[in-house]
């Protein structure tokens, strides 16, 4: 007597020609979104934490100012004084008038400073800040 | 015979294909950073130079005058309180003022020193913003039973109008420097 498997007469293996086009599609995907880190950041900061948050939506608008330990004081790639704030960024809101200035300041930094910063911008006619905040869990 | 046949088909193999792209794949999932940027917005008020500064009387029933100093203990309208208060303390009083017009609602002012740590300061903010967008959130669901960020635009801005965010940072002192 011979054994044999019933088996369906259709194929069993998974057509792997389109497997590519989907890998991509992922692919595309991401090479879209990313953003590629484009500045060093040279202080060392934490951020604070907060619940009331809000997202930025525009991300072409965002002009970062990085304030760290030791009030360093970073603007695009270098460290800048604060003597410096009002010049850069009464540029970068001719280039971009619109624009937000995220400020990404350590939690233990003094308010003397933040002020000092938050006057220089208002000479610079930058008016729309953010305190770069994590969301508290 | 039969290698003579196949020659003639010049093909490119594919079958790798897949791997070429799962590398290139793996190199953007590793190199994508999807930072949202959030934060606590504000908007500044114009730059005017010391000398031009006008000094305008506010009704005292429209301050709410938050100081925070340089132990990060708080004062509210004079009085001591936590840190953590600040927000219930603040929504009956912004809920007070929601049927009032425009120039009589809560004005929330902000002082610190100089030596006040960055992170006390973000802390009062927080709970001011909260405090005005639950306050925002029961308006919202009383008057169309939805919560504010769910309402259309036009609801949104008749809600902003309601509860308006009025944040003053008062002009630093420099006695302290």
């Amino acid at each position: 007597m011979k054994f044999e498997k019933k088996r369906a007469s259709t194929k069993q293996d998974i057509p792997t020609a389109s497997l590519p086009d989907i890998i991509f599609m992922l692919l595309l995907f991401f090479m879209v979104t990313t953003t590629m880190r484009e500045v060093e950041i040279l202080v060392d900061y934490k951020l604070p934490s907060a619940q009331a948050l809000e997202k930025i939506e525009n991300k072409r608008l965002i002009s970062y100012i990085w304030v760290g330990k030791g009030d360093r004081m970073q603007i695009n790639d270098s460290i800048v004084k604060l003597n410096q704030v009002q010049d850069i960024m009464y540029k970068k809101r001719q280039a971009l008038p619109n624009v937000i200035v995220s400020l990404r300041i350590d939690v233990g930094t003094d308010m003397g400073l933040v002020t000092d910063i938050q006057q220089e911008l208002r000479k610079a006619y930058c008016l729309r800040i953010n305190y770069s905040a994590n969301i508290k869990i | 015979m039969l290698r003579k046949k196949r020659s003639h088909e010049a093909a490119i193999p594919t079958s790798s294909m897949a791997d070429i792209a799962f590398l290139l794949l793996i190199f953007f999932l590793v190199a994508t950073v999807i930072d949202v940027d959030t934060g606590i917005g504000l908007t500044l008020p114009e730059y005017i130079p010391p000398d031009e500064i006008e000094e305008v009387k506010v009704d005292p029933d429209r301050m709410a005058a938050i100081l925070i100093n340089e132990t990060g203990d708080v004062l509210l309208d004079g009085k001591p309180i936590s840190l953590f208060q600040i927000k219930n303390t603040l929504k009956p009083r912004i809920q007070s003022k929601i049927g009032l017009p425009k120039n009589k609602k809560l004005i929330v002012s902000v002082k610190t020193d100089r030596k006040t740590r960055y992170n006390a300061y973000i802390q009062a903010l927080d709970q001011i913003k909260l405090a005005y967008f639950e306050v925002r959130n029961e308006y919202s669901r009383s008057k169309f039973g939805a919560k504010f960020d769910d309402l259309n635009e036009d609801a949104q801005n008749e809600v902003k109008d309601a509860v308006p965010i009025i944040i003053s940072l008062a002009e630093p002192e420099y006695v302290k420097k």
